[in-house]
Protein backbone atom coordinates (compact mmCIF):
# COMPACT_ATOMS: atom_id res chain seq x y z
CA UNK A 1 0.00 0.00 0.00
CA UNK A 2 1.22 3.31 -0.90
CA UNK A 3 1.77 5.52 2.17
CA UNK A 4 -0.13 8.47 1.71
CA UNK A 5 0.72 12.24 1.03
CA UNK A 6 -0.75 15.60 1.97
CA UNK A 7 -3.08 16.58 -0.33
CA UNK A 8 -4.95 20.12 1.18
CA UNK A 9 -4.02 22.06 4.22
CA UNK A 10 -5.73 24.77 5.80
CA UNK A 11 -4.23 27.39 8.24
CA UNK A 12 -6.06 29.56 10.36
CA UNK A 13 -8.98 29.89 8.29
CA UNK A 14 -11.86 31.56 8.56
CA UNK A 15 -14.98 31.39 6.84
CA UNK A 16 -18.01 33.30 6.14
CA UNK A 17 -19.75 35.84 3.97
CA UNK A 18 -20.26 38.74 5.50
CA UNK A 19 -19.95 37.41 9.23
CA UNK A 20 -17.79 34.66 10.88
CA UNK A 21 -19.34 31.41 10.35
CA UNK A 22 -16.44 28.85 11.14
CA UNK A 23 -12.96 30.57 12.75
CA UNK A 24 -9.61 29.13 13.52
CA UNK A 25 -9.51 25.68 10.78
CA UNK A 26 -6.68 24.10 10.72
CA UNK A 27 -6.53 20.77 8.81
CA UNK A 28 -4.60 18.44 6.86
CA UNK A 29 -5.84 15.75 4.37
CA UNK A 30 -3.75 13.27 3.28
CA UNK A 31 -4.39 10.62 0.06
CA UNK A 32 -7.18 8.07 1.75
CA UNK A 33 -9.19 10.65 4.10
CA UNK A 34 -12.45 10.46 3.99
CA UNK A 35 -13.74 13.31 6.16
CA UNK A 36 -17.12 13.74 7.35
CA UNK A 37 -18.29 17.23 8.39
CA UNK A 38 -21.25 17.46 10.58
CA UNK A 39 -23.21 20.12 12.60
CA UNK A 40 -26.87 21.46 11.93
CA UNK A 41 -28.06 23.68 9.08
CA UNK A 42 -26.67 27.00 8.65
CA UNK A 43 -23.93 26.12 10.48
CA UNK A 44 -21.20 26.73 7.52
CA UNK A 45 -20.76 23.20 5.98
CA UNK A 46 -21.69 23.92 2.51
CA UNK A 47 -19.79 27.48 2.75
CA UNK A 48 -16.57 25.23 3.80
CA UNK A 49 -16.92 23.22 0.87
CA UNK A 50 -17.46 26.17 -1.09
CA UNK A 51 -14.70 27.84 0.13
CA UNK A 52 -11.84 24.97 -0.37
CA UNK A 53 -13.50 24.18 -3.61
CA UNK A 54 -12.04 27.63 -4.41
CA UNK A 55 -15.60 29.59 -5.13
CA UNK A 56 -15.88 31.35 -2.37
CA UNK A 57 -13.14 33.87 -1.02
CA UNK A 58 -11.85 33.01 2.66
CA UNK A 59 -12.25 36.01 5.33
CA UNK A 60 -8.94 35.08 6.82
CA UNK A 61 -6.21 32.17 6.58
CA UNK A 62 -4.67 30.06 3.74
CA UNK A 63 -5.40 27.27 1.80
CA UNK A 64 -2.77 24.72 0.37
CA UNK A 65 -4.66 22.41 -2.27
CA UNK A 66 -1.81 20.07 -4.07
CA UNK A 67 -4.79 18.86 -6.39
CA UNK A 68 -4.10 20.70 -9.71
CA UNK A 69 -6.53 23.49 -10.78
CA UNK A 70 -7.81 21.93 -13.89
CA UNK A 71 -9.79 18.66 -12.53
CA UNK A 72 -8.02 18.11 -9.47
CA UNK A 73 -10.99 19.19 -7.28
CA UNK A 74 -14.57 17.40 -8.16
CA UNK A 75 -17.53 19.26 -6.00
CA UNK A 76 -21.15 17.65 -5.77
CA UNK A 77 -22.87 20.45 -4.79
CA UNK A 78 -26.10 19.65 -2.86
CA UNK A 79 -28.19 20.81 -5.76
CA UNK A 80 -26.07 18.66 -7.37
CA UNK A 81 -25.34 21.19 -10.31
CA UNK A 82 -26.66 19.28 -13.05
CA UNK A 83 -27.29 21.15 -16.83
CA UNK A 84 -30.79 19.68 -16.66
CA UNK A 85 -31.66 20.57 -20.68
CA UNK A 86 -28.63 18.44 -21.65
CA UNK A 87 -28.04 14.51 -21.69
CA UNK A 88 -26.41 12.20 -19.00
CA UNK A 89 -23.70 11.78 -21.55
CA UNK A 90 -23.07 15.57 -21.44
CA UNK A 91 -22.76 16.30 -17.92
CA UNK A 92 -20.59 13.07 -16.94
CA UNK A 93 -18.73 14.34 -19.54
CA UNK A 94 -17.68 17.56 -18.19
CA UNK A 95 -15.91 16.00 -15.51
CA UNK A 96 -14.23 13.65 -17.92
CA UNK A 97 -13.45 17.31 -20.41
CA UNK A 98 -11.55 18.62 -17.03
CA UNK A 99 -10.10 15.71 -16.30
CA UNK A 100 -8.18 14.71 -19.08
CA UNK A 101 -5.65 16.59 -20.73
CA UNK A 102 -5.60 17.84 -24.56
CA UNK A 103 -2.36 18.73 -25.12
CA UNK A 104 -1.04 16.00 -23.83
CA UNK A 105 -2.68 13.50 -26.68
CA UNK A 106 -4.75 15.77 -28.54
CA UNK A 107 -5.65 12.68 -31.38
CA UNK A 108 -7.15 10.23 -28.37
CA UNK A 109 -8.37 12.96 -26.43
CA UNK A 110 -12.03 12.80 -27.40
CA UNK A 111 -11.93 8.74 -26.89
CA UNK A 112 -10.11 9.02 -23.80
CA UNK A 113 -13.04 11.51 -22.63
CA UNK A 114 -15.64 8.82 -23.67
CA UNK A 115 -14.06 6.03 -21.94
CA UNK A 116 -14.16 8.03 -18.53
CA UNK A 117 -18.07 8.55 -19.49
CA UNK A 118 -18.69 5.10 -20.20
CA UNK A 119 -17.09 3.78 -17.30
CA UNK A 120 -18.51 6.12 -15.01
CA UNK A 121 -21.72 5.60 -16.49
CA UNK A 122 -22.00 1.80 -16.40
CA UNK A 123 -20.27 2.27 -13.03
CA UNK A 124 -23.47 3.70 -11.84
CA UNK A 125 -25.69 1.86 -13.48
CA UNK A 126 -27.16 4.18 -15.83
CA UNK A 127 -25.85 3.32 -19.08
CA UNK A 128 -29.61 2.64 -20.43
CA UNK A 129 -30.10 6.69 -19.70
CA UNK A 130 -26.76 7.69 -21.70
CA UNK A 131 -29.06 9.89 -24.27
CA UNK A 132 -31.81 10.97 -21.62
CA UNK A 133 -31.78 14.49 -20.80
CA UNK A 134 -31.48 14.66 -17.34
CA UNK A 135 -34.38 16.41 -16.48
CA UNK A 136 -36.39 13.16 -16.83
CA UNK A 137 -34.47 11.16 -14.23
CA UNK A 138 -35.56 10.64 -10.75
CA UNK A 139 -34.15 12.31 -7.62
CA UNK A 140 -31.63 9.36 -7.18
CA UNK A 141 -30.55 8.65 -10.70
CA UNK A 142 -29.57 12.74 -11.11
CA UNK A 143 -27.36 12.35 -8.12
CA UNK A 144 -25.93 9.46 -9.52
CA UNK A 145 -24.97 11.28 -12.57
CA UNK A 146 -23.49 13.77 -10.54
CA UNK A 147 -21.74 11.20 -8.88
CA UNK A 148 -20.56 9.74 -12.13
CA UNK A 149 -19.28 13.06 -13.37
CA UNK A 150 -16.66 13.44 -10.19
CA UNK A 151 -15.97 9.86 -10.79
CA UNK A 152 -14.84 10.81 -14.71
CA UNK A 153 -12.96 13.68 -13.18
CA UNK A 154 -10.99 11.47 -11.28
CA UNK A 155 -9.91 14.35 -8.65
CA UNK A 156 -7.12 14.04 -6.25
CA UNK A 157 -9.96 15.74 -4.07
CA UNK A 158 -13.72 15.17 -3.75
CA UNK A 159 -16.54 17.52 -2.20
CA UNK A 160 -19.05 16.38 -1.71
CA UNK A 161 -22.19 18.22 -0.31
CA UNK A 162 -25.07 15.77 1.12
CA UNK A 163 -24.37 13.68 -2.30
CA UNK A 164 -26.43 10.79 -0.11
CA UNK A 165 -29.49 12.70 0.80
CA UNK A 166 -32.91 11.59 -0.82
CA UNK A 167 -31.08 8.74 -1.83
CA UNK A 168 -32.72 4.75 -0.89
CA UNK A 169 -30.46 2.32 0.30
CA UNK A 170 -29.59 0.93 -3.43
CA UNK A 171 -28.97 3.92 -4.79
CA UNK A 172 -26.51 4.47 -1.44
CA UNK A 173 -24.62 1.50 -1.86
CA UNK A 174 -23.90 2.04 -5.69
CA UNK A 175 -23.34 5.53 -5.04
CA UNK A 176 -20.65 4.43 -1.69
CA UNK A 177 -19.55 1.30 -3.29
CA UNK A 178 -18.42 3.42 -6.68
CA UNK A 179 -16.98 6.41 -4.50
CA UNK A 180 -15.11 4.07 -2.31
CA UNK A 181 -13.53 1.55 -5.26
CA UNK A 182 -12.21 5.04 -7.07
CA UNK A 183 -10.50 6.51 -3.82
CA UNK A 184 -9.21 2.59 -3.35
CA UNK A 185 -7.48 2.87 -7.11
CA UNK A 186 -6.41 6.32 -7.21
CA UNK A 187 -4.63 8.59 -4.55
CA UNK A 188 -7.15 11.11 -3.66
CA UNK A 189 -9.03 11.79 -0.59
CA UNK A 190 -12.89 13.21 -0.30
CA UNK A 191 -14.88 16.15 2.30
CA UNK A 192 -18.28 15.07 2.68
CA UNK A 193 -20.88 17.70 4.27
CA UNK A 194 -23.24 15.15 6.18
CA UNK A 195 -26.37 15.82 8.49
CA UNK A 196 -26.80 12.02 9.43
CA UNK A 197 -24.20 11.47 12.44
CA UNK A 198 -24.30 7.92 12.24
CA UNK A 199 -23.45 7.29 8.46
CA UNK A 200 -21.25 10.19 8.27
CA UNK A 201 -18.80 8.05 11.09
CA UNK A 202 -19.98 4.59 8.47
CA UNK A 203 -17.93 5.61 5.94
CA UNK A 204 -15.83 8.64 7.15
CA UNK A 205 -12.18 7.56 8.67
CA UNK A 206 -12.12 10.99 10.53
CA UNK A 207 -15.09 13.31 11.75
CA UNK A 208 -15.24 17.06 12.46
CA UNK A 209 -18.39 18.76 13.79
CA UNK A 210 -19.03 22.51 13.93
CA UNK A 211 -19.42 23.48 17.31
CA UNK A 212 -19.78 27.28 18.36
CA UNK A 213 -18.07 27.98 15.00
CA UNK A 214 -15.16 25.72 15.00
CA UNK A 215 -14.48 22.82 13.60
CA UNK A 216 -13.51 19.72 16.36
CA UNK A 217 -12.34 16.23 15.51
CA UNK A 218 -13.91 12.84 16.49
CA UNK A 219 -12.22 9.36 15.35
CA UNK A 220 -15.58 7.90 14.37
CA UNK A 221 -14.23 4.52 16.04
CA UNK A 222 -14.85 5.54 19.39
CA UNK A 223 -18.31 7.21 18.46
CA UNK A 224 -21.29 6.41 20.30
CA UNK A 225 -25.26 6.76 19.57
CA UNK A 226 -28.57 6.90 21.23
CA UNK A 227 -31.39 5.02 19.50
CA UNK A 228 -32.14 8.49 17.05
CA UNK A 229 -28.45 8.32 15.69
CA UNK A 230 -27.69 11.19 17.27
CA UNK A 231 -24.48 11.89 19.02
CA UNK A 232 -23.71 11.11 22.65
CA UNK B 1 -59.67 43.02 3.46
CA UNK B 2 -56.46 41.21 3.51
CA UNK B 3 -53.02 42.86 2.80
CA UNK B 4 -52.38 41.49 -0.72
CA UNK B 5 -55.88 42.66 -1.67
CA UNK B 6 -55.11 46.22 -0.58
CA UNK B 7 -51.40 46.35 -2.17
CA UNK B 8 -52.99 45.47 -5.96
CA UNK B 9 -56.06 48.10 -5.29
CA UNK B 10 -53.28 50.67 -4.08
CA UNK B 11 -51.03 49.73 -7.23
CA UNK B 12 -53.83 49.85 -9.48
CA UNK B 13 -55.21 53.17 -8.16
CA UNK B 14 -51.70 54.90 -8.26
CA UNK B 15 -51.01 53.60 -11.99
CA UNK B 16 -54.12 54.81 -13.07
CA UNK B 17 -53.94 58.16 -11.97
CA UNK B 18 -50.46 58.36 -13.01
CA UNK B 19 -51.38 57.43 -16.38
CA UNK B 20 -53.78 60.04 -16.44
CA UNK B 21 -52.00 63.06 -15.10
CA UNK B 22 -49.14 61.87 -17.46
CA UNK B 23 -51.55 61.79 -20.57
CA UNK B 24 -53.29 65.05 -19.14
CA UNK B 25 -49.90 66.59 -19.68
CA UNK B 26 -49.09 65.24 -23.16
CA UNK B 27 -52.34 66.67 -24.44
CA UNK B 28 -52.16 69.83 -22.72
CA UNK B 29 -55.64 69.30 -21.25
CA UNK B 30 -57.38 68.99 -24.31
CA UNK B 31 -59.73 65.89 -24.66
CA UNK B 32 -61.55 67.23 -27.08
CA UNK B 33 -59.12 66.13 -29.85
CA UNK B 34 -60.64 62.41 -29.11
CA UNK B 35 -64.40 63.34 -29.89
CA UNK B 36 -64.30 63.00 -33.42
CA UNK B 37 -61.70 60.16 -33.77
CA UNK B 38 -64.33 57.57 -34.08
CA UNK B 39 -65.52 59.17 -36.87
CA UNK B 40 -62.71 59.73 -38.14
CA UNK B 41 -61.19 56.54 -37.95
CA UNK B 42 -64.53 55.15 -39.62
CA UNK B 43 -64.04 57.15 -42.55
CA UNK B 44 -61.02 56.19 -43.03
CA UNK B 45 -61.71 52.67 -42.77
CA UNK B 46 -64.88 52.89 -45.06
CA UNK B 47 -63.47 54.96 -47.90
CA UNK B 48 -59.80 55.01 -47.46
CA UNK B 49 -58.79 51.28 -46.32
CA UNK B 50 -61.67 48.74 -46.87
CA UNK B 51 -61.82 46.54 -48.95
CA UNK B 52 -57.81 46.15 -49.45
CA UNK B 53 -57.08 46.13 -53.29
CA UNK B 54 -56.42 42.50 -53.22
CA UNK B 55 -55.16 42.65 -56.67
CA UNK B 56 -51.89 43.35 -55.07
CA UNK B 57 -51.59 39.48 -54.38
CA UNK B 58 -52.12 38.91 -58.34
CA UNK B 59 -49.51 38.64 -60.97
CA UNK B 60 -47.80 41.39 -62.13
CA UNK B 61 -48.10 42.86 -65.60
CA UNK B 62 -44.81 43.09 -65.73
CA UNK B 63 -42.10 41.50 -65.86
CA UNK B 64 -44.16 38.22 -67.01
CA UNK B 65 -45.07 35.29 -64.51
CA UNK B 66 -43.22 32.36 -65.35
CA UNK B 67 -45.16 30.29 -62.37
CA UNK B 68 -48.88 28.82 -63.40
CA UNK B 69 -49.58 30.13 -59.55
CA UNK B 70 -50.08 33.67 -60.10
CA UNK B 71 -50.15 35.14 -56.51
CA UNK B 72 -46.14 33.69 -56.69
CA UNK B 73 -45.39 36.89 -59.35
CA UNK B 74 -47.28 38.92 -56.77
CA UNK B 75 -46.00 42.54 -55.61
CA UNK B 76 -46.92 41.31 -51.84
CA UNK B 77 -45.10 38.07 -52.66
CA UNK B 78 -42.16 39.13 -53.89
CA UNK B 79 -42.07 42.08 -51.51
CA UNK B 80 -42.83 39.70 -48.30
CA UNK B 81 -40.23 36.89 -49.41
CA UNK B 82 -37.36 39.25 -49.87
CA UNK B 83 -38.34 40.76 -46.28
CA UNK B 84 -38.52 37.06 -44.65
CA UNK B 85 -34.85 36.57 -46.62
CA UNK B 86 -33.98 39.66 -44.76
CA UNK B 87 -34.78 39.05 -41.28
CA UNK B 88 -33.60 35.66 -41.32
CA UNK B 89 -29.92 36.24 -42.11
CA UNK B 90 -30.39 39.11 -40.15
CA UNK B 91 -31.73 37.51 -37.55
CA UNK B 92 -29.20 34.32 -37.80
CA UNK B 93 -26.07 36.73 -38.51
CA UNK B 94 -27.04 38.64 -35.25
CA UNK B 95 -27.78 36.31 -33.14
CA UNK B 96 -24.17 34.39 -33.65
CA UNK B 97 -22.58 37.66 -33.20
CA UNK B 98 -24.89 38.41 -30.02
CA UNK B 99 -24.54 35.12 -28.59
CA UNK B 100 -20.42 35.64 -28.68
CA UNK B 101 -20.55 38.73 -26.98
CA UNK B 102 -23.16 38.01 -24.10
CA UNK B 103 -21.56 35.64 -22.04
CA UNK B 104 -18.66 38.80 -21.85
CA UNK B 105 -21.80 41.16 -20.33
CA UNK B 106 -23.05 38.46 -18.38
CA UNK B 107 -22.00 39.78 -14.14
CA UNK B 108 -22.07 36.49 -13.39
CA UNK B 109 -19.67 35.08 -15.71
CA UNK B 110 -17.11 38.00 -15.80
CA UNK B 111 -15.52 41.01 -13.99
CA UNK B 112 -17.05 44.32 -13.53
CA UNK B 113 -13.58 45.43 -16.23
CA UNK B 114 -15.19 43.14 -18.71
CA UNK B 115 -19.32 43.53 -18.68
CA UNK B 116 -19.53 46.94 -17.91
CA UNK B 117 -17.42 48.19 -21.57
CA UNK B 118 -19.72 45.25 -23.15
CA UNK B 119 -22.73 46.55 -21.73
CA UNK B 120 -22.18 49.71 -23.35
CA UNK B 121 -21.22 48.57 -26.66
CA UNK B 122 -24.46 46.71 -26.52
CA UNK B 123 -26.62 49.29 -25.84
CA UNK B 124 -24.61 51.90 -27.72
CA UNK B 125 -25.86 48.96 -30.87
CA UNK B 126 -29.64 49.00 -29.47
CA UNK B 127 -29.77 52.70 -28.88
CA UNK B 128 -30.33 53.45 -32.62
CA UNK B 129 -33.54 52.20 -33.53
CA UNK B 130 -33.26 49.81 -36.93
CA UNK B 131 -34.58 52.41 -39.09
CA UNK B 132 -31.83 55.07 -38.11
CA UNK B 133 -29.46 52.01 -38.62
CA UNK B 134 -31.19 51.83 -42.18
CA UNK B 135 -30.82 55.11 -43.46
CA UNK B 136 -27.32 55.27 -42.05
CA UNK B 137 -26.76 51.99 -44.15
CA UNK B 138 -28.59 53.48 -47.30
CA UNK B 139 -25.93 56.26 -47.28
CA UNK B 140 -22.82 53.46 -47.03
CA UNK B 141 -23.93 50.28 -48.95
CA UNK B 142 -26.63 52.31 -51.15
CA UNK B 143 -30.47 51.77 -51.46
CA UNK B 144 -32.00 47.89 -51.16
CA UNK B 145 -31.77 44.82 -48.81
CA UNK B 146 -28.42 44.86 -48.04
CA UNK B 147 -28.79 48.01 -45.95
CA UNK B 148 -31.90 46.55 -44.25
CA UNK B 149 -30.08 43.17 -43.75
CA UNK B 150 -27.23 45.23 -41.97
CA UNK B 151 -29.74 47.63 -40.20
CA UNK B 152 -31.53 44.77 -39.11
CA UNK B 153 -28.14 42.71 -38.15
CA UNK B 154 -26.92 45.59 -35.74
CA UNK B 155 -29.91 46.06 -34.08
CA UNK B 156 -30.73 42.53 -33.56
CA UNK B 157 -26.91 42.40 -31.52
CA UNK B 158 -28.00 45.01 -29.85
CA UNK B 159 -31.46 43.74 -28.64
CA UNK B 160 -30.96 40.01 -28.23
CA UNK B 161 -27.42 40.87 -26.64
CA UNK B 162 -29.49 42.43 -23.97
CA UNK B 163 -32.00 39.56 -23.70
CA UNK B 164 -29.07 36.96 -23.46
CA UNK B 165 -26.86 38.78 -20.95
CA UNK B 166 -30.18 38.64 -18.83
CA UNK B 167 -30.88 34.98 -19.36
CA UNK B 168 -27.16 33.93 -18.57
CA UNK B 169 -27.67 35.86 -15.26
CA UNK B 170 -30.52 34.02 -14.45
CA UNK B 171 -28.91 30.55 -14.72
CA UNK B 172 -28.77 28.69 -11.59
CA UNK B 173 -26.07 28.92 -9.70
CA UNK B 174 -24.83 25.44 -8.46
CA UNK B 175 -24.18 24.15 -12.28
CA UNK B 176 -21.70 27.00 -13.06
CA UNK B 177 -19.78 26.17 -9.38
CA UNK B 178 -19.44 22.78 -9.93
CA UNK B 179 -18.60 23.75 -13.44
CA UNK B 180 -16.17 26.15 -11.87
CA UNK B 181 -14.65 23.92 -9.05
CA UNK B 182 -13.54 21.31 -11.86
CA UNK B 183 -11.57 24.02 -13.58
CA UNK B 184 -13.37 24.32 -16.82
CA UNK B 185 -12.01 27.56 -18.86
CA UNK B 186 -14.67 30.55 -19.40
CA UNK B 187 -15.56 29.28 -23.03
CA UNK B 188 -16.03 25.85 -21.65
CA UNK B 189 -18.71 26.95 -19.19
CA UNK B 190 -20.36 28.98 -21.22
CA UNK B 191 -20.81 26.41 -24.30
CA UNK B 192 -21.17 23.65 -22.49
CA UNK B 193 -23.09 24.63 -18.75
CA UNK B 194 -24.67 28.22 -19.88
CA UNK B 195 -25.79 28.10 -23.34
CA UNK B 196 -28.00 24.95 -22.25
CA UNK B 197 -28.82 25.42 -19.22
CA UNK B 198 -30.96 28.51 -20.93
CA UNK B 199 -31.12 26.80 -24.38
CA UNK B 200 -35.18 27.11 -23.70
CA UNK B 201 -35.11 30.85 -23.56
CA UNK B 202 -32.35 31.19 -25.76
CA UNK B 203 -34.04 29.99 -28.65
CA UNK B 204 -37.45 31.67 -27.46
CA UNK B 205 -36.17 34.66 -27.99
CA UNK B 206 -34.40 33.49 -31.37
CA UNK B 207 -37.97 32.91 -32.76
CA UNK B 208 -39.24 36.12 -31.14
CA UNK B 209 -36.50 38.22 -33.09
CA UNK B 210 -37.03 36.67 -35.90
CA UNK B 211 -40.72 37.31 -36.16
CA UNK B 212 -39.74 41.00 -34.94
CA UNK B 213 -37.47 41.37 -38.15
CA UNK B 214 -39.89 40.31 -40.03
CA UNK B 215 -42.42 43.22 -38.84
CA UNK B 216 -39.11 45.93 -38.85
CA UNK B 217 -38.15 44.60 -41.90
CA UNK B 218 -41.49 46.01 -43.46
CA UNK B 219 -40.48 49.41 -42.20
CA UNK B 220 -37.07 49.82 -43.37
CA UNK B 221 -38.05 49.72 -47.03
CA UNK B 222 -39.92 53.20 -46.24
CA UNK B 223 -36.27 54.21 -46.26
CA UNK B 224 -35.28 52.58 -49.42
CA UNK B 225 -33.62 49.18 -47.65
CA UNK B 226 -36.01 47.21 -49.92
CA UNK B 227 -38.80 43.98 -49.03
CA UNK B 228 -42.50 44.66 -48.73
CA UNK B 229 -41.51 48.61 -47.34
CA UNK B 230 -40.74 49.06 -50.34
CA UNK B 231 -44.09 48.12 -51.88
CA UNK B 232 -45.52 50.28 -49.00
CA UNK B 233 -43.61 53.24 -49.32
CA UNK B 234 -44.42 53.26 -52.66
CA UNK B 235 -48.63 53.23 -52.33
CA UNK B 236 -48.04 55.17 -49.05
CA UNK B 237 -46.46 58.44 -51.06
CA UNK B 238 -49.72 58.40 -53.71
CA UNK B 239 -51.92 57.87 -50.34
CA UNK B 240 -53.52 54.90 -51.92
CA UNK B 241 -54.33 53.48 -48.75
CA UNK B 242 -56.47 50.51 -50.02
CA UNK B 243 -52.83 48.81 -51.40
CA UNK B 244 -51.32 49.41 -48.47
CA UNK B 245 -53.74 47.67 -46.37
CA UNK B 246 -53.50 44.61 -48.67
CA UNK B 247 -49.46 44.87 -47.54
CA UNK B 248 -50.42 45.11 -44.46
CA UNK B 249 -53.40 42.24 -44.48
CA UNK B 250 -50.02 40.09 -46.24
CA UNK B 251 -47.51 41.28 -43.11
CA UNK B 252 -50.63 40.32 -40.12
CA UNK B 253 -51.06 36.42 -42.21
CA UNK B 254 -47.13 36.27 -42.07
CA UNK B 255 -46.59 37.43 -38.63
CA UNK B 256 -49.39 35.64 -37.54
CA UNK B 257 -47.79 31.93 -38.90
CA UNK B 258 -44.33 32.40 -37.57
CA UNK B 259 -45.63 33.25 -34.15
CA UNK B 260 -47.72 29.43 -34.44
CA UNK B 261 -44.51 28.35 -35.87
CA UNK B 262 -42.47 29.42 -32.98
CA UNK B 263 -44.92 27.97 -30.60
CA UNK B 264 -44.24 24.61 -32.17
CA UNK B 265 -40.99 24.66 -31.96
CA UNK B 266 -40.58 26.06 -27.98
CA UNK B 267 -43.00 23.26 -27.17
CA UNK B 268 -40.46 20.88 -27.89
CA UNK B 269 -37.82 22.19 -25.53
CA UNK B 270 -40.09 23.46 -22.69
CA UNK B 271 -39.61 22.67 -18.99
CA UNK B 272 -42.62 20.34 -18.43
CA UNK B 273 -43.42 19.62 -21.94
CA UNK B 274 -41.63 17.11 -23.77
CA UNK B 275 -44.53 16.75 -25.55
CA UNK B 276 -44.23 16.32 -28.75
CA UNK B 277 -47.08 17.81 -30.93
CA UNK B 278 -48.00 15.62 -34.14
CA UNK B 279 -50.30 17.39 -35.40
CA UNK B 280 -51.28 20.92 -35.43
CA UNK B 281 -54.31 21.05 -33.78
CA UNK B 282 -53.01 20.78 -30.41
CA UNK B 283 -50.86 23.88 -30.83
CA UNK B 284 -53.22 26.53 -28.58
CA UNK B 285 -53.01 23.49 -26.27
CA UNK B 286 -50.72 24.08 -22.83
CA UNK B 287 -48.36 21.17 -23.12
CA UNK B 288 -50.64 19.34 -20.55
CA UNK B 289 -53.68 19.90 -22.14
CA UNK B 290 -51.40 18.60 -24.93
CA UNK B 291 -50.62 15.69 -23.89
CA UNK B 292 -54.53 14.83 -22.18
CA UNK B 293 -55.62 15.50 -25.89
CA UNK B 294 -52.74 12.66 -27.46
CA UNK B 295 -53.47 10.46 -24.57
CA UNK B 296 -57.36 10.63 -25.10
CA UNK B 297 -56.81 10.08 -28.94
CA UNK B 298 -54.64 6.87 -28.49
CA UNK B 299 -57.04 5.97 -25.67
CA UNK B 300 -59.98 5.91 -28.27
CA UNK B 301 -57.53 3.67 -31.00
Amino acid sequence: MSSSELILSVENLTVGYNEELISKINLEINTGDVIAVVGPSGIGKTTLLRTIAGLVKPISGDIFCKAPKRGGIGYIPQKLGLVRHTSVYHNVDLGARSGSRFFSEPKTWFKRRSERVTTAVERMGLSDKMNEPVRRLSGGQQRRVATARTLAQRPKLILADEFLSELDEDNISIVLDAVKEYMAASESAMIIVEHNIQRATEISTRLLQIKNGELVEYNPSEMKFDLDGGLI
Amino acid sequence: MNRALKKIIFTTVTLSVLCYIFLNDLLQGDWSVLSASWDNLETFWNESLWPPEWSMLEARKYPECGSSIGFFCSKAYIGMLETLKMAFVATIIGFTIAIFLSPFAAKNLTSAWVYIPMRIILAATRSLPSIIWAIIFVVIVGLGPLAGVLAMTFYTVGYLGKLQYEEMEGVQNSPLEAARAMGLSHPEIVANVVIPESSNNLLSQLLFMFEYNVRHGSILGLVGAGGIGFYLQFYLNFLMYKHVMAFIVVILVVVIIIDLMSMYIRSFVTEDGDVKRPSWSTIFLSPNQAKKYHHGKSEEE
